[in-house]
């Protein structure tokens, strides 16, 4: 049933609005629009993100760059606009006059192909090292645990967190806590991954060897959006860079453009008190 | 002395003094009244407190707190689901239940339960719809210990449920979010990660409610149900040595329930510094508890 419903959301001709937006590995979003009661925290955000683009989200806190990426993964519903995640209408399917809720089953199966690392980490305190990088595959795939734990010591070992395996969350450091969260999601074999603040909750020396695992893995191809506070990280390793303020994209474009030479003044007064 | 090397002293008050004085009187008075008051009869208890037909009553009381616990848990691990479910009417069936369990008397439920074939005389259990049934004398069904087991079980299950939800809700919201981000389902979500986590929080409290349940069982009496209190009220009908009696009961309570408090107070030390790690989320020197309090301070 599945399967068969997401080839029919996959097909571009199905589409009321036709054309091709984005397919596996990308972000489309036209007019977006979120508030929570009164207040709009996202407004007219439009993305496109291709595939294996670096894109980082910049900006004052509670400038929506959260809420964006709780949206791109299903965790907050948008209100109004087009979202399109991996070539697929996330959590919605489109009909003539409206946009109808997917059951909670397939918002599920779409979200096994977007990862998400937060910024406290999550993982679960019950489970090792090792079962946290495997709860995803075991509990959801199906996936035999021999398979899926070899794959979690290999994922492991790719973070720098060989021999790791068996220790609980309690008995990491922060920045071993986030590197096995970012195995963790990359073993759903996402082709999206979401970074929401990775590095705010760590002590400042352990900032390097998250960011570090972040750049091996953008090197490799993998279409990433992170909000961050790390301007050099964004300045060197993202494609695009946007400036959120207020719920708006105020200004958005290649990283070095926006991050050097920013047009807008509020990008610029924001980044001169960031940059010192 | 090196001034380095001078201990700090806290010197005690004046209030631990007089409180001292005042235990101590207390003490001494309780033990007076006890040995001199002739009326306690020390005699008798000593004569009853392992006599067969009290000692059957314990094991009843003890059979009864088991079996109501064990199903009463598994109705509250039920009705706690359905509390926390997001289809609304599920949810309200189940707070329903939760405010007439814990809204009326459980001796008034009790009673109830025992009378209920007054209500329903015959009941079919069968397939709805079709002629597969079976008619069921509902008053021979409902003996005094049925109904003591259904009246108990039920009413600690609203109890119950409400300690679980909490422990639900005890869980981080970044855990839930986490395992959405994954793609589990919601019964993946209850069973691997909000189950587990609550634990910690969930059985202390069902601990405690065991050691409730045992003194609690003590209620059914009135059903004519042989459990501890019954038993002794039957010899004291005969020989109207009611305090001694009482005090048999009394006794065996009190010994039952510190019996039951060691191994609750292991179950909270154990579970208070798991929670402990896991919301600090950093590890932590394990101290042995009594390196943190110990010395002339106290």
């Amino acid at each position: 049933m599945t399967d068969v419903s997401n080839d029919v959301t996959n097909n571009p001709a199905n589409s009321v609005t036709g054309g091709v937006t984005g397919g596996v590995g990308t972000v489309y979003a036209r007019g977006l629009r979120k508030s929570f009661g009164d207040r709009v925290v996202l407004d007219r955000i439009d993305l496109d993100v291709k595939c294996g683009e670096i894109v980082c989200l910049i900006g004052p806190s509670g400038s929506g760059k959260s809420t964006l990426l709780r949206c791109v993964n299903g965790l907050e519903e948008v209100d109004r606009g087009v979202l399109r995640v991996n070539g697929e209408d996330l959590g919605f399917r489109e009909t003539d006059n409206a946009y109808q809720a997917l059951p909670r089953k397939e918002l599920a199966a779409q979200r096994t192909r977007i990862g998400m690392v937060f910024q406290q980490f999550n993982l679960f305190p019950n489970m090792t090292a090792r079962e946290n990088v495997m709860s995803g595959p075991v509990l959801v795939k199906g996936t035999p645990k021999r398979e899926a734990s070899q794959r979690a010591d290999s994922l492991l070992a790719s973070v720098g967190l060989e021999g790791h395996g068996e220790h609980y969350p309690w008995q990491m450091s922060g920045g071993q806590q986030q590197r096995v969260a970012i195995a963790r999601a990359l073993a759903m074999d996402p082709q999206v991954m979401l970074f929401d603040e990775p590095t705010s909750a760590l002590d400042p020396e352990r900032v390097g060897e998250v960011l570090a695992v972040m750049k091996d893995l953008a090197e490799r191809g993998m279409t990433m959006m992170v909000a961050t506070h790390e301007m050099g990280f964004a300045k060197e390793v993202a494609d695009t860079v946007m400036f959120m303020d207020g719920g708006l994209v105020v200004e958005q474009g290649p990283s070095k453009n926006v991050i050097c030479n920013p047009k807008e003044p509020r990008t610029q007064k924001f980044l001169e008190k960031v940059l010192v | 002395m090196k001034t380095t090397e001078k201990p700090r002293v806290h010197q005690r008050g004046l209030l631990e003094y007089a409180a001292w004085a005042l235990c101590l009187l207390i003490v001494i008075g309780v033990a007076h009244t006890l040995a001199t008051n002739e009326n306690y009869q020390w005699g008798v208890v000593a004569q009853y407190f392992t006599a067969p037909t009290v000692l059957k009553g314990l094991v009843l009381t003890l059979v009864l707190t088991a079996l109501t616990m064990f199903f009463g848990t598994i109705l509250a691990m039920f009705i706690a689901i359905l509390r926390v479910s997001k289809v609304r009417p599920l949810m309200l069936l189940a707070s329903g239940y939760i405010t007439f369990f814990r809204g009326t008397p459980v001796l008034v439920q009790l009673i109830f339960w025992f009378n209920i074939a007054a209500l329903y005389p015959n009941i079919r259990i069968g397939i709805p719809f079709t002629d597969v049934s079976q008619a069921v004398d509902v008053n021979a069904l409902m003996s005094a210990t049925t109904a003591a087991i259904v009246g108990l079980s039920m009413n600690v299950a609203a109890y119950l449920a409400e300690i679980i939800r909490g422990g639900f809700a005890s869980v981080d919201k970044g855990q839930l979010e986490a395992a959405d981000s994954l793609g589990m389902s919601g019964r993946t979500k209850l069973w691997r990660i909000i189950i587990p986590q609550s634990m910690p929080t969930v059985i202390p409290a069902v601990g405690n409610q065991v050691i409730g349940m045992f003194k609690e069982t003590s209620l059914v009496s009135v059903l004519g149900v042989a459990e501890l209190l019954q038993s002794v009220q039957l010899i004291y009908a005969r020989t109207y040595q009611t305090i001694p009696l009482l005090i048999v009961a009394c006794l065996w309570y009190l010994l039952m329930t510190l019996a039951l408090s060691y191994p609750q107070s292991l179950i909270e030390k154990k579970y208070s510094r798991s929670k402990s790690r896991v919301a600090t989320g950093a590890a932590q020197p394990q101290l042995p508890l009594d390196a943190t309090v110990g010395g002339e301070a106290r």
